[in-house]
């Protein structure tokens, strides 16, 4: 079939990325059979889509970007994929991605690091930063990514793509690897907002075999809307701290321009806790985190490094040697904010601040706001290595997007323009469950906004 | 030196579902290895878990049967520990807001006559797989079967004062959970497992002293034995000027020995943390009362009602209600026509004996048993043959009376015929008739069994010493 | 430093992580400075009244008991690195550990 083939050389042409981990060969082969067996009624009939490596799928490999699953094969597959299936979608190989998820500038993996498709010497952000490069780089239309604090929103807009997080609880959970399974969402790149938010549609809904997803029906899609009357957009101020750079502040304000041209009404509130966010989400993710990788020990799957003799030193060699420097570093952050003595300094205090992050937002949307607009990332792609050294420094890139994994709520970044050639994107934050809404003024926004341009 | 045991029990009680706790996964036991599981069981990775209603029911039902608060809203937990046979490296569990807490247990322990022990409280678990020791030379097997099966486990307060009392405490336990069927209680099978904190301390002490966990008894005979060597051992230890340091012990029954946990992980820091793949589990005020609705007559409020019922002793209806078929076998009984006492006196010896002989089945219809105490009653039957009347009915069934009549085991209640053979014993025991003539009468019931064995059991024995009286003196 | 070598040492045994010896006194700094990083939580005045929120449903559904496995694509001797008749295998576990 013509149409495998044409979406596997696109693919293979991107492979200097390195922005997919499934073998030429193994893609082809798979990509014929898919084809083959895919359902010509289904709304994605022969629409490819590349999958983040931390979600399961029968076909390839699925390695999370570490070490310690070389070679692993689920022997079953995510809801999601399950879906984009029976859609009639092709999977279009899986993707690089930080291991276990964790990072931000998919440097983190044990396979490489993925380049950014507009300049090499750059990251393309992360986790999903191989999700992200491929549909930047035109190789598919969309693609599945996942975010625990802004691992599809902050690639996205460091690619200059589309990427949405929907409501905590809107798309199973289910064959998604776990990283912070309170913060965990499967997330979706589209090189536009229409291709983004049909694949969400299509991978949202109920599954009883995850409790966490919410008994709904699948996310409606919206039309696309003639003006934004009736829109009130709030802009939160800690979101435009005064050290902003001025280029994104200038690409915000065209956005923001724009979509009151389009009669949205714009105000400016309040989210207070903001500061706070990022401290938060470093104890809570890296405590589920060190509680969700526990389970790669050797024993059921994965390599076992060098010949342990006994159970112990089986362990820690598999964990010590399967596991990377920054999956390691979180794990033990992780195990110490839950140890005895630990557990109400920080994970206590950091769930209550988890609350009032939340009620931040409830506050902002119980005054009439609608949707709130910021900058996705305070700066556009920074360079390989630039922030290899310092954890903290890397945190910070995710400043903004933590807190709608923090309060649950549908997030997107959408491209709003360019500093000296990169791209920024736009963050709109929507309420629980109205991602319809969101969206509705992402393609308002997407119509008029100069994406290309210069701030 | 005056030595008191404090000992408190945690037990882990696996709950009758056919599922799984958190998949679909089949419970049977004695599958071939790794063929009961799935991605959520094995611990695969992206797997989820899912909560068995059922299994939340049957644990609300143990803890309204034993008397405890169960929280509309609780939590589960995870219990973070390595082990090869624990596939997620953490056990779903409950920590700081358990099902339910706050119950009690009564129990007639045998050196304090009735005590009431607490239940500090009852919450769900999962279980982990089973380590296989003994297949492999240079390995340890895992099977991952069981992983994922649904407990309850029941904490009692540290109540206990003795390894009888102890087992004494298990006993009503264990009876208690069989009787609401919410488990099948089998030690051996596993689904029943104690653990032990012990400690001891001088008489008239309040304080507790620094307690052991006693591990890996497996088996209902080693409670008592278990819990005996750790008491003696730490008694020895402070004897002799040692101090008993907090730590597991397993019990070796082999060596009926205890010996502390081998391996350095002795930290027990299991850094729980709230559950985040499960919302908080909220129990309906509705499902709760289906749950209580669904509970039988537990067993100390039956067996208050036999007593006052069918004028039984306490004792009698401690037996007779120590199981759910015994005591609704021995209630058919009293109502197909028998007399409670009568009935009580065969169900606990004959129909119980059976019973342990033939894999628990009762097997003599209680009608039946009724027309055997009736056949006693009136007359027509001795003690003796209706015991053999009944092994009959037991083994191959059919009526009582037919039986009896075609076993010529009928009683034979003529004078006549009874003279005869009472002239027959008389006629061939001539020295024991001098001696009973001259004042030894006990040798009556020597006389009467003679009789019982010239007539081959039908004499009526009344009757035989009536006849024998009579012609005993009649002569003198 | 708010974490000392100890604690590291600590943590990674629970954690069951092999710390290389080199690599300590970098694990030491970097935890340290994460510790110290997120410690700025504590320094917000605690408030007793906030109850923790996680997103998600507000109540766990109940699934049917019923006995409807999920198929494995194929069986664990496919992924498991050791895996013998029937058995996941690993070191040998004493009896009584
Ligand atoms: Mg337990
Ligand atoms: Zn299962």
């Amino acid at each position: 079939m013509s149409d495998a083939k044409a979406v596997a050389d696109r693919l293979v042409k991107a492979k200097r990325l390195n922005a997919l981990l499934t073998p030429p060969k193994d893609l082809r082969k798979s990509l014929n059979a898919q084809a083959a067996a895919a359902r010509p009624t289904g709304v994605l009939y022969g629409m490819p889509v590349a999958v983040k490596d931390n979600i399961c799928t029968l076909e390839f490999t699925t390695t999370c970007g570490s070490r310690i699953l070389e070679g692993y094969r689920s022997p079953y597959e995510a809801t999601a994929v399950a879906k984009l299936k029976a859609a009639g979608a092709l999977i279009a190989g899986k993707t690089n991605c930080d291991e276990f998820a964790m990072g931000s500038s998919t440097e983190h993996s044990a396979y490489g690091r993925v380049l950014h498709p507009l300049d090499k010497a750059r990251v393309p952000g992360g986790s999903s930063g191989g999700s992200a490069a491929l549909v930047a780089a035109g190789a598919v239309p969309a693609a599945l990514g996942s975010e625990t604090g802004g691992s599809v929103r902050q690639p996205a807009s460091f690619c200059g793509v589309v990427g949405i997080k929907p409501t905590y609880g809107r798309v199973s959970r289910y064959g998604l690897v776990a990283f912070g399974s309170s913060l965990d969402q499967i997330g979706v790149f589209g090189r536009s907002v229409h291709d983004a938010a049909r694949v969400l549609s299509v991978i949202s809904g109920r599954d009883p075999r995850d409790s966490t997803c919410e008994d709904r029906d699948s996310l409606r899609l919206p039309t696309v809307p003639e003006s934004l009357q009736g829109f009130v957009i709030g802009l939160p101020r800690e979101y435009f701290p005064p050290e902003l750079d001025p280029a994104v502040r200038r690409a915000c304000d065209r956005a923001i321009r724009l979509m009151k041209e389009l009669g949205a009404a714009v105000r400016e509130v309040s989210l207070p806790h903001t500061p706070y966010a990022v401290p938060t989400y470093y104890v809570i993710a890296p405590a589920e985190a060190s509680s969700n990788l526990a389970r790669y020990d050797g024993v059921r799957y994965g390599p076992r490094f060098n010949g342990a003799v006994d159970l112990r030193g089986l362990y820690r060699s598999t964990r010590g040697q399967g596991f990377g420097p920054e999956v390691r570093r979180r794990i033990l952050v992780g195990t110490y904010v839950l140890s005895a003595g630990y557990y109400d300094a920080y994970y206590k205090r950091a769930q209550q601040m988890r609350a009032l992050i939340a009620q931040d937002f409830r506050n902002a949307f119980d005054r009439g706001v609608d949707l709130l607009f910021t900058p996705t990332v305070p700066s556009p792609a920074f360079k390989a290595g630039e922030k290899l050294g310092d954890p903290i420094a890397m945190y910070m890139s995710d400043i903004f997007t933590v807190t709608a994994n923090l309060a649950g709520l549908p997030a997107m970044s959408l491209p709003i323009g360019r500093i000296k050639g990169l791209p920024i994107g736009g963050q709109l934050i929507g309420q629980a469950f109205l991602e319809d809404e969101m969206i509705e003024a992402a393609y308002a926004l997407e119509r008029v906004v100069p994406e290309t341009d210069e701030a | 030196m005056n030595w008191e045991t404090v000992i408190g029990l945690e037990t882990h009680v696996q709950l009758r579902t056919k599922s799984k706790m958190f998949c679909g996964c089949s419970t049977a036991f004695g599958a071939p290895p790794n063929t009961q599981v799935c991605p959520v069981c094995l611990g695969l990775p992206g797997a989820l878990p899912a909560a068995n209603g059922a299994a939340i029911g049957l644990a609300v039902r143990g803890a309204l049967a034993l008397g405890c608060t169960v929280h509309p809203k609780s939590i589960f937990a995870r219990k973070n520990y390595f082990y090869p046979d624990l596939p997620k490296g953490y056990q779903i569990s409950q920590f700081d807001q358990p099902l339910a807490t706050s119950g009690t247990l009564s129990f007639v322990s045998p050196e304090r006559s009735v005590v009431t022990a607490t239940i500090v409280r009852l919450h769900l678990e999962e279980d982990a797989g089973k380590s296989i020791h003994d297949r492999f030379a240079k390995g340890t097997g895992i099977d991952l079967n069981r992983s994922g099966v649904p407990l309850i486990e029941i904490v009692g307060g540290p109540d206990l004062r003795s390894p009888a009392e102890a087992r004494a405490y298990l006993q009503t336990l264990k009876q208690l959970l069989e009787y609401i069927g919410i488990s099948d209680c089998d030690m051996e099978k596993g689904s029943l497992r104690v653990d032990a904190n012990v400690s001891v301390r001088r008489a008239g002490e309040t304080a507790f002293n620094t307690r052991t966990e006693v591990k890996n008894i497996n088996s209902f005979a080693y409670v008592e034995k278990a819990l005996t060597v750790e008491r003696d051992r730490q008694i020895a230890l402070i004897e002799s000027g040692g101090t008993v340091t907090q730590q597991t012990m397993l019990y070796d029954a082999k060596e009926n020995a205890v010996r502390p946990q081998r391996s350095k992980e002795e930290s027990h820091d299991y850094r729980y943390f709230p559950e985040p793949d499960l919302p908080p589990l909220v129990l309906t005020a509705e499902f709760v009362a289906e749950q209580q609705s669904a509970l039988p007559e537990l067993p100390a409020a039956k067996r208050d009602r036999f007593v006052a019922a069918y004028a039984l002793s306490r004792e009698h209806a401690t037996v007779v209600t120590s199981n759910r078929a015994v005591a609704d076998y021995y209630e058919s009984v009293v109502r197909a026509g028998a007399e409670p006492q009568a009935a009580a006196n065969w169900v606990m010896t004959e129909a119980l004996a059976d019973a342990n002989d033939h894999q628990e089945q009762l097997r003599v219809a209680p009608g039946a048993l009724a027309q055997v105490i009736a056949l006693v009653k009136g007359g027509t039957l001795s003690h003796q043959a209706a015991k053999k009347v009944f092994g009959e009915v037991a083994a191959k069934g059919g009526e009582p009376r037919n039986i009896a009549e075609a076993l010529g085991l009928i009683q034979v209640a003529d004078t006549n015929v009874v003279a005869g053979w009472v002239t027959d014993v008389l006629g061939a025991h001539a020295p024991e008739v001098g001696r009973y003539r001259n004042g030894e009468t006990k040798l009556m019931a020597f006389f009467v069994g003679q009789v019982m064995r010239a007539s081959k059991g039908k004499a009526d024995p009344k009757l035989a010493q009536r006849v024998l009286e009579e012609k005993l003196a009649a002569s003198a | 430093m708010s974490v000392s070598r100890e604690e590291v040492l600590r943590i990674a045994q629970l954690a069951e992580l092999d710390v290389q010896e080199q690599a300590l006194a970098d694990l030491v700094a970097q935890m340290s400075r994460i510790i110290d990083y997120v410690a700025q939580l504590s320094a917000v005045p605690a408030n007793g009244s906030v109850k923790p929120v996680v997103p998600g449903p507000d109540a766990i559904r109940f699934r049917t008991d019923e006995v409807t496995p999920s198929q494995l694509a194929f069986g664990p001797e496919e992924f498991a690195p050791d895996f013998k008749e029937g058995f996941f295998v690993v070191p040998k576990l004493g009896q009584f550990e």
